[in-house]
């Protein structure tokens, strides 16, 4: 795709937010935070019927190599500092998908003592998948929703958020 | 061995206060003084016409508004509680050897500071579910090696299975961005009470 006069064969012309936008599109790594049911449908998109491989999504072990965190079910007060501290983890770029009516909002569990009414208490939320729990395919949407909001973003924009106060703190870990 | 059978054997072993007897359903419950629990404990599990060998589970039990109707609208469906004391606490047990279950209930004397001996020197799978009891109602076993909470949060102070608590809880937990930290806090929630359109007898 050479300009003609202008650039020689093999070279490509784009902007570099469609570069990097595309790249972060295209890996999508989540850390594996299954809380409950909704884990067992996250687990099966990510086995090989669903496959979410193909889409470049690899989970994770650990939220220092992740830029995705799917809440995959019910948040409880005891998670709650967890969850925070996962999120601070994570090096930014960094975007958060809440699946399932526990994670968006507690859920059938929304009248407890013991659980965080939404997840979004605790940190900012990307996309919402709803479903009790939702199926592959809802998590597949969100994810492909996820990669549409992603591609609008500038790189400018994302990725300037303050280093939390608690890492600074942090010594010795 | 039928229920008769573990009846008549229990109460020629034991004076007759100590003992009451119910049986429901195809199934025994014997309701046990609290002194005399150990020592009925002890004789189920090592008596060879018993030998329940396994405790399959310890309930607390909160019997302060049994037998009230739930719902506010409808107060037909209440009757008078056979029960004087508050807290007991519930004990199933499985004989492998000759195949039957039998449940013990044990009630605490006092309402205000519920105590009851601890069967972890009898049964050492009762550990956990005493630490659950106690969690949840707030029952003490005395004697038992390492009473402390098991499933409520790390600095939770009260006893949420008790019928005081309310379900929704007095504290609910948030980012606090001014502090950097999760925070609790009193809880916004508005209680909802859920009645069901049809209510069956």
């Amino acid at each position: 795709m050479a300009i003609d006069g202008i650039l020689p064969e093999g070279f490509v012309a784009t902007s570099a937010d469609k570069l990097i936008n595309w790249a972060r599109t295209g890996s999508l790594w989540p850390v594996s935070f299954g809380l409950s049911c909704c884990a067992m449908e996250m687990i099966h998109t990510g086995a090989s019927r669903y496959d979410l491989d193909r889409m470049g999504v690899i989970f994770r072990p650990s939220p220092r190599q992740s830029d995705v965190l799917i809440v995959a079910g019910t948040l409880t007060n005891k998670m709650a500092d967890v969850l925070r501290t996962v999120y601070e983890q994570m090096p930014e770029p960094k975007w958060v998908i809440s699946m399932g009516s526990c994670a968006n909002g507690g859920g059938m569990f929304a009248d407890s003592y013991s659980v965080v009414r939404g997840c979004d208490k605790i940190i900012p939320v990307d996309i919402y998948v709803p479903g009790c729990p939702p199926s592959p395919q809802a998590l597949i949407y969100g994810i492909m929703q996820l990669q549409e909001k992603i591609k609008r973003e500038t790189i400018a924009k994302k990725g300037s958020a303050k280093k939390p106060k608690s890492l600074e703190t942090e010594v010795g870990e | 061995m039928i229920f008769e059978a573990i009846i008549k054997e229990l109460n020629s072993k034991f004076a007759h206060s100590a003992l009451q007897f119910n049986e429901a359903l195809g199934e025994l419950t014997i309701t046990v003084a609290e002194d005399h629990l150990l020592d009925v404990c002890k004789h189920l599990k090592d008596d060879a016409n018993f030998m329940f060998k396994q405790l399959v589970d310890v309930c607390g039990v909160d019997y302060s508004t049994y037998g009230e109707a739930d719902y506010v609208h409808d107060k037909s469906g209440s009757y008078e509680s056979p029960f004087k004391k508050r807290f007991a606490a519930v004990y199933h047990l499985l004989s492998l050897q000759h195949n039957m279950r039998v449940r013990i209930r044990s009630f605490a004397h006092d309402d205000a500071d519920p105590q009851l001996p601890s069967v972890v020197g009898i049964w050492a799978g009762a550990n956990w579910f005493e630490r659950e009891a106690y969690d949840l109602y707030g029952i003490n076993f005395y004697a038992h090696p390492d009473l402390r909470r098991i499933l409520t949060d790390y600095d939770f102070e009260e006893h949420p299975m008790r019928k005081e608590f309310p379900t929704h809880g007095r504290t609910e937990v948030s980012y606090d961005e001014s502090q950097d930290k999760v925070v609790t806090k009193p809880t916004s929630y508005k209680f909802r009470k859920i009645v069901p359109r049809v209510i069956r007898r």
